[in-house]
Parts: structure tokens; C-alpha cells; sequence
């Protein structure tokens, strides 16, 4: 810990110039793109806010509880910026070079006592910003699984899930077969009773994108099922009328499923990564 | 580089014990739940491969280059498999902690040139991490934009 002193008595007394270089630097890195267009004034204090929760950090015996709600807002601040976490993560490790470059700058450790202190203070250092980039990582996350259900509002009424909470099972078989009867019944009035091969088919899309929304790749049953029940009924009730529009009506129910299927299965795993740790 | 070279040596014919350190350390690390469930025989071959290529990335001319073909692999891997993107963070971060560790339990840095050697090594060894980070939350928001068909903030 005293050899990490010498550090931080750098940090804080030459805060406002490192800040300014690690400003300087990150608007013109490659790997930095979204902080280019931010004025240099506006990311010095940034800096500088930093440096001062650094020396804050080296001071305590519990520096990740001490620096967890820090991590936190300077992640809410980055993602409000709309920077995203590579970028955010790449500015903070400049952060930690630009201390050392400083440091080496100013020759602060030279004798064989002080390298043994630089040691002291490099391994502590990185320990602190470990726990940075894990904190502000975490918190991005979280602050994008946030947006995620925000933009999922409507999508997660159809899908009858309560934001990563309980699935409501049981009702969306029952509605299910409902609407799968429904169908049934339908395609029986107009094939059989009105003798009709009218548009009458695109109510059947409604149990089709149901099913793939709530069961994914197994919801291409009720696509397959209705494609199926829509022919066997026109070869036995519109004998003489062509097939071909009802061919292409079964197979468009099993595209539209299948597609379905495959957006609700990528909703469903990227919810998945975004879900906190228990 | 030279001066790098010790470390080196150490996690090139280590990197199965140092492995096994990390997987141990993983399993039971409150910050990395995830890993909990994950037998050790799954978890020791993919930081044996890093330690194996660590001497590959830490002698590369174009070190930016080839960590960012090696850790967006690595990246693709972990995202498969479900890991979140913190976790699967700070399990790099153990893992290059891990080195550390054994470098220190082996006293290969001890004398005064050896500390010298020391701060060289972890400022190459950091080097490497850092491009790792990025690289990998970049990779994962690659695959995350292309699950969402959009630009999510990652």
C-alpha cells in the first residue's frame, strides 16, 4: 500500500493534466470512434472524475462495494451517450495508461526501492479497474435489458410473458385450441357450406403467428396442421376448383411460421444472455 | 521482450496447471455464477488454448490484429454457449490474474533486475488483456446486433 502512495499523490495533485491527455487521446483513437465528436471539455471532467474515485478506491479495504454505485452512473452516463460498452470499456483503459504514462513521464519510480512501489502499485491498480470493467459491464447490460423489454412492450403482451418473469402456460393452450378450432371451423364453412375459396385464409394467420411466437420451432406444428386441414378439406369439398392457390396458401402458412418461429427463438435467447446472473 | 520472455517460458509449459488454478477459481468466484454449473474438464481446455497461444500474441508484430482474431473466436464461443458478457469478462480477467499468481507462487520475479523484468512483463501481459476486452464486448455486440436485426447499445 505505501508504495502505492506515491501513485496517488500523482493522481491527485496532476488529476486535471492526465485528464486532459487521456481527453486528448481518446478523440482521436480508432478504437474510440463514438468520443471524437464530444468537445474536449466536456470529457476532461470526465476524466477527472475518475481520478479522483481512484484515489477514493486505493483508500478503502472494500474498493469494489466503495466503487460499485461510481461503475454504475459512469455506465448510465456512457449508455445514455449511446457509447457502446466496447468503446466505453476501451476509454477506461486508456484511463489506466494514461496514469502510467504520466507516471513514467515523470520519472516518479527509479531505484531499485521504487520499482519494487511500482510493482506495489501496478498490481493494484489493475485490480481496480478488473473491478471497473466488470461493474460498468454488468451495469450496460442491465441498462440493455431495460431498453430491450422497454422496446418488447407490445411484443411481450402477444407473447403472454411477464418480463423475464412466469410463462402463462396453460392459457395459451387453451386459446390455442380455440383459435385452432376456429379455424377448422371456418375452412368447413366456406369449403363445404358456401362452396368458396375466398380470402378468408388470412384469419388462419392469426393462430400460425401465435403458435411461433409462443412455442418457436414446435409452433410450425399449427402452420403444418392448418396448411394440411386447408387441403385435405378443398380436396374434399371443392372438387373442380383449382388447387393451386390453396397450395400456395399451405405453403406460405409454414414460411410465415417458420419465420416467426425463428424471430421469437432469437428474442428469446438474446433475452436469455441479458438476464441477470442469480 | 526479452525481459517478457520469463513469463513466457512459465505459462507456455504451465498452462495446463495454471488451468486447472483457474477453473477452480472460476467455479467459485461470486462474480462469475455462471461458470458454477460448468464441469472443469469443459472449462480447463479453453484457457490451456489461451495460455498456449499466449507466447503466439505476445510475439506477433501486428499484436492488435491477431488478438482480435483470437479473442473474437473466443468471443463466438462464450456467446454460444450462453455466457454473459460480464462473466465471460471477468473470466478472461482471472484467467490472466491466474498467471500472476503462478508467477509469483514459482518466485520467478525476485531479484531487483528480475522486478524490472516483472513490470515490463505485466505491462506486455496487460497489453494483450486489454485488447482482449475489447475485442470481445466488440464481438458480442456484433452477434447480439445480428440476433436483433438492429444496433443494440452494447
Amino acid at each position: 500500500m505505501t508504495g502505492s502512495l506515491k501513485l496517488v499523490n500523482l493522481i491527485e495533485t496532476h488529476a486535471e493534466p492526465i485528464a486532459r491527455q487521456w481527453a486528448r487521446n481518446v478523440r482521436k483513437n480508432p478504437r474510440t470512434p463514438s468520443y471524437h465528436g464530444i468537445p474536449e471539455d466536456k470529457l476532461v471532467p470526465v476524466g477527472m472524475k475518475f481520478y479522483d474515485n481512484f484515489k477514493q478506491m486505493f483508500f478503502t479495504d472494500k474498493p469494489a462495494d466503495t466503487s460499485q454505485h461510481y461503475f454504475a452512473r459512469y455506465a448510465e452516463e456512457h449508455h445514455q451517450r449511446n457509447i457502446p460498452l466496447n468503446e466505453a470499456l476501451y476509454a477506461l483503459i486508456m484511463m489506466r495508461r494514461h496514469i502510467w504514462l504520466y507516471a513514467e513521464f515523470q520519472a516518479i519510480f527509479i531505484s531499485a526501492v521504487e520499482q519494487k512501489q511500482a510493482v506495489d502499485s501496478l498490481v493494484r491498480t489493475i485490480l481496480m479497474f478488473d473491478y471497473a470493467i466488470f461493474f460498468i459491464s454488468q451495469r450496460y447490460q442491465e441498462l440493455i435489458r431495460q431498453s430491450i423489454e422497454e422496446k418488447l412492450g407490445v411484443v411481450n403482451v402477444l407473447r403472454m410473458e411477464r418480463p423475464l418473469g412466469a410463462k402463462q402456460g396453460p392459457y395459451k393452450t387453451a386459446i390455442m385450441i380455440a383459435l385452432v378450432f376456429s379455424a377448422f371451423g371456418l375452412t368447413y364453412y366456406y369449403h363445404a357450406m358456401l362452396a368458396q375459396n375466398i380470402i378468408f385464409t388470412h384469419l388462419l394467420y392469426i393462430p400460425i403467428v401465435l403458435a411461433g411466437i409462443w412455442w418457436k420451432k414446435k409452433g410450425i406444428l399449427v402452420a403444418a396442421c392448418l396448411g394440411g386441414y386447408l387441403l385435405l378439406s378443398h380436396l374434399l369439398f371443392l372438387k373442380g376448383m383449382p388447387f393451386t392457390d390453396d397450395i400456395i396458401r399451405a405453403a406460405m402458412f409454414l414460411v410465415i411460421g417458420t419465420v416467426v418461429a425463428f424471430l421469437s427463438e432469437g428474442i428469446t435467447r438474446a433475452e436469455e444472455l441479458y438476464k441477470p446472473a442469480n | 521482450m526479452i525481459a517478457s520472455m520469463k513469463l513466457i517460458d512459465l505459462v507456455d509449459n504451465h498452462a495446463e496447471r495454471i488451468a486447472e488454478q483457474w477453473a477452480k477459481n472460476v467455479v467459485k468466484n461470486p462474480m462469475t455464477p455462471y461458470y458454477q454449473k460448468l464441469a472443469a474438464d469443459r472449462l480447463i481446455p479453453q484457457a490451456v488454448r489461451l495460455y498456449h497461444n499466449f507466447r503466439n500474441l505476445f510475439m506477433e508484430p501486428k499484436r492488435a490484429e491477431a488478438s482480435d482474431g483470437y479473442f473474437s473466436k473466443y468471443a463466438e464461443a462464450r456467446y454460444k454457449e450462453g455466457v454473459p458478457l460480464h462473466e465471460a469478462i471477468y473470466a478472461l480477467i482471472l484467467m490472466r490474474r491466474q498467471i500472476w499468481l503462478y508467477a509469483e507462487f514459482q518466485a520467478t520475479f525476485s531479484t531487483a533486475v528480475e522486478k524490472q523484468q516483472a513490470i515490463d512483463s505485466v505491462s506486455r501481459t496487460m497489453l494483450m488483456f486489454d485488447y482482449a476486452m475489447y475485442f470481445v464486448t466488440k464481438k458480442y455486440r456484433e452477434l447480439m446486433k445480428l440476433e436483433w436485426f438492429e444496433t443494440p447499445n452494447t
